[in-house]
């Protein structure tokens, strides 16, 4: 295809090839997204996400945000300053959770038989809207990675309180007092997940007592500012097409 | 045209494969049948099972039953496996085709990890619930922190019924009764599908729109600023503010509807109790010992010195969860699983008893296929070619002393 000989004939062709593309370019995007960070999320997020018992004050809290908002500020990077697209954020997360929805239901339910109660994903949509809103409005990046980073790390625990609430209900069970959760992680027997590689309330934050987990909010949402930071770059070194020559176009 | 038409479909169809695999990538861990593939050395000088019971072969689903037992923690541990100062009771099965209602070691409850101290025996039991109809292997396991899996012995148990009548209720300390099969699914599926649905809600107002060659061409023309109207901002607007008003409005919620809820519990439990026995009165030297890759035995010269007050006689030889027993001295009634069990396995040169204060000297030849068919034999294969396990001697009342056996093993090829 040349610049000269146009591929299309009228107006209105053109439009119909134009949204064809963007069918098909959306689709294509949001399998790649879903492919490659659904296996970073699994890599890196792991446990956390696939256990309600793994689901704490301390580590989850921290964890499943910075790990998270990798691919959002990637795609974000591309969709924005190539299109002016708010949606980066958006479109990774719902791909993420459809593919962790698909494993959850037909690996750990369908295959090894766990109650979707127990292997549940994380809830990251809330953190996600926000993110991209925030790009919207200011348009600069800067801004996104500090206040949009922020509020992807300090909305993740209350956006999953009504998800693990239920399950944090104590109960005594032989003379032992444990929530739900805990007591799902006894019964349902991991093999391959011992007790001890559980990295739950682990941490230095004694001192905060009961309000721990809004002070490990706080220290993720820092540290998703600098990951937010260094993933954009990735996005927009990823988006470049100085390698694609322009007589070709 | 349609060479990138294709070149595109081509491309998601790539993309569409890969998503799938990142999907199946991820199984929980069901299988329980590792034990023939850990190395020979783990499983003679670890943890050593024994006096194990299966309390059923066959039950229904709902019904209950234990695998209960002792463990001794040898004390010769191998240096390249972790001491078991962080260890947790587990149990061999593939998934959760039963919950674990219970787990005991010297009557104290371990939800959690233990820190366990060598040359000590514990006695353990396990109780079990039936979930999931089938046949299943049920192994006693312990997981060790930087050990792994040392997995025991496993006996095939039936479950019949249908998992669809399985219930685990569970009464809360708020005193509710809930069904812990069940519980919470729905409101974990309407928190995260309707939050699905809000994230969605906002791709599509950007996707009813021209997205990607219009915008483009848009933004390579210097018109970036034109492509966010002020209609969109209000529409962000109120999807940004709408976001963080309803997280906080459905956590306020919440808080009101669970009043009562407390971290995950977690933490090491020390000081667990193990068995006081009395200190065997009969001692054992390992003089020599080989195994004979033909004749698929192990060949032992012990000296046993007698050192109680009644006449013994060696019963059996176990290690790595095989059992050789001599029949004239014992004989096993515990339904011990087939496969680990070599009946008449054990042949001892001079089996009479061994009076009080006499020393004698023996052969003692444990033969079994379980030496192939357990690949015990890679024992010669392994860094440190050593055998260990523990020997029962019995006196005539049939009371039962344990000696434990750690020695080099040489082999022959002839
Ligand atoms: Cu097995």
């Amino acid at each position: 295809m040349s610049a000269s000989q146009s591929a299309v004939r009228s107006r209105a062709e053109a439009v119909q090839v134009s949204r064809t593309f963007d069918w098909m370019i959306l689709f294509t995007l949001f399998t790649a997204v879903l492919g490659g960070y659904h296996i970073h999320y699994m890599l890196t997020g792991g446990d956390w996400d696939f256990w309600s018992d793994w689901k704490d004050r301390r580590l989850w809290v921290t964890v499943a945000p910075i790990v998270s908002i990798t691919f959002p500020a990637a795609v974000q990077a591309c969709l924005w300053w190539r299109y002016r697209l708010p949606v980066g954020a958006t479109i990774s997360v719902l791909a993420l959770l459809l593919g962790e929805w698909i494993n959850r239901y037909m690996n750990f339910w369908g295959w090894t038989y766990f109650p979707i109660n127990i292997c549940f994903p994380s809830n990251l949509v809330p953190g996600a809207i926000v993110l991209d809103v925030v790009l919207m409005l200011g348009g600069s990046m800067t801004l996104t990675a500090v206040v949009g980073g922020m509020a992807y790390g300090l909305l993740f625990y209350p956006g999953n309180w009504p998800i693990i609430a239920p399950l944090h209900v104590p109960v005594e069970y032989n003379g032992m007092m444990m929530t739900l959760a805990d007591l799902q992680g006894y019964h349902y027997v991991r093999t391959g997940t011992p007790e001890y590689i559980r990295m739950v309330e682990k941490g230095t934050l004694r001192t905060f007592g009961k309000d721990v987990a809004p002070v490990s909010a706080f220290f993720s949402a820092f540290v998703c500012i600098i990951i937010y930071f260094l993933w954009h770059f990735f996005g927009r070194w990823f988006a470049k097409t100085d390698f694609i020559s322009d007589d070709a176009s | 045209m349609k060479i990138i038409k294709d070149k595109v479909a081509k491309l998601s169809f790539v993309a569409l494969l890969l998503s799938m695999t990142a999907a199946m990538f991820y199984t929980p861990t069901a299988s329980a049948h590792g034990e023939k593939s850990q190395a020979a050395f783990m499983r003679m000088r670890t943890i050593h099972w024994y006096d194990l019971n299966w309390s059923k072969d066959e039950l229904n689903v709902n019904e209950t039953m234990t695998v209960s037992g002792k463990f001794h923690v040898f004390a010769g541990w191998p240096e390249t496996v972790d001491k078991p100062e962080v260890s947790f009771l587990n149990i061999g099965i593939p998934g959760p085709v039963f919950i674990r209602a219970g787990s005991w070691i010297g009557g104290q409850l371990v939800p959690r990890s233990v820190s366990l101290e060598l040359g000590e025996t514990y006695e353990f039991k396990v109780l079990l619930k039936a979930r999931r109809p089938g046949d299943w292997h049920v192994h006693t396991m312990m997981n060790v922190e930087g050990g792994g899996p040392i997995i025991g012995p496993g006996k095939w148990v039936t479950i019949n019924g249908s998992m669809g009548s399985f219930v685990n209720p569970i009464v809360t300390l708020t005193g509710d009764t809930i069904d812990l099969e069940k519980y919470a699914i729905d409101s974990i599926y309407f928190w995260s599908f309707l939050w699905y649905a809000i994230g969605l809600a906002w791709l599509l107002y950007w996707v009813k729109g021209p997205m990607f060659i219009p915008r483009a061409l848009a933004v390579q023309a210097g018109k970036a600023d034109t492509l966010i109207s002020a209609g969109d901002k209000k529409i962000g607007v109120a999807f940004g503010l709408g976001t963080i008003i309803f997280v906080a409005v459905t956590m306020g919620t919440t808080n009101e509807k669970y009043p009562v809820t407390t971290p995950l519990q977690a933490g090491l439990m020390r000081g667990i109790q193990w068995l006081e026995i009395p200190e065997s009165t009969v001692h054992v030297k390992v003089e020599d010992a080989t195994y004979r890759v033909p004749g698929r035995a192990m060949q032992m010269t012990l000296t046993i010195h007698n050192g109680g007050d009644t006449a013994v006689r060696l019963g059996e030889f176990n290690t790595a969860s095989v059992r050789f027993l001599d029949p004239d001295v014992l004989e096993d009634e515990s339904g011990y699983p087939d496969d680990l069990l070599a009946e008449e396995g054990l042949t001892v040169s001079d089996n009479s008893p061994i009076a009080p204060g006499e020393s004698r000297t023996v052969n003692v030849t444990a033969s079994d296929a379980a030496w192939e068919v357990y690949r015990l034999a890679d024992l010669i294969y392994d860094p440190d070619s050593r055998f260990a396990g523990l020997l029962f001697f019995f006196d005539a009342d049939g009371n039962r002393q344990m000696s434990t056996v750690d020695a080099p093993l040489i082999p022959s090829f002839m």
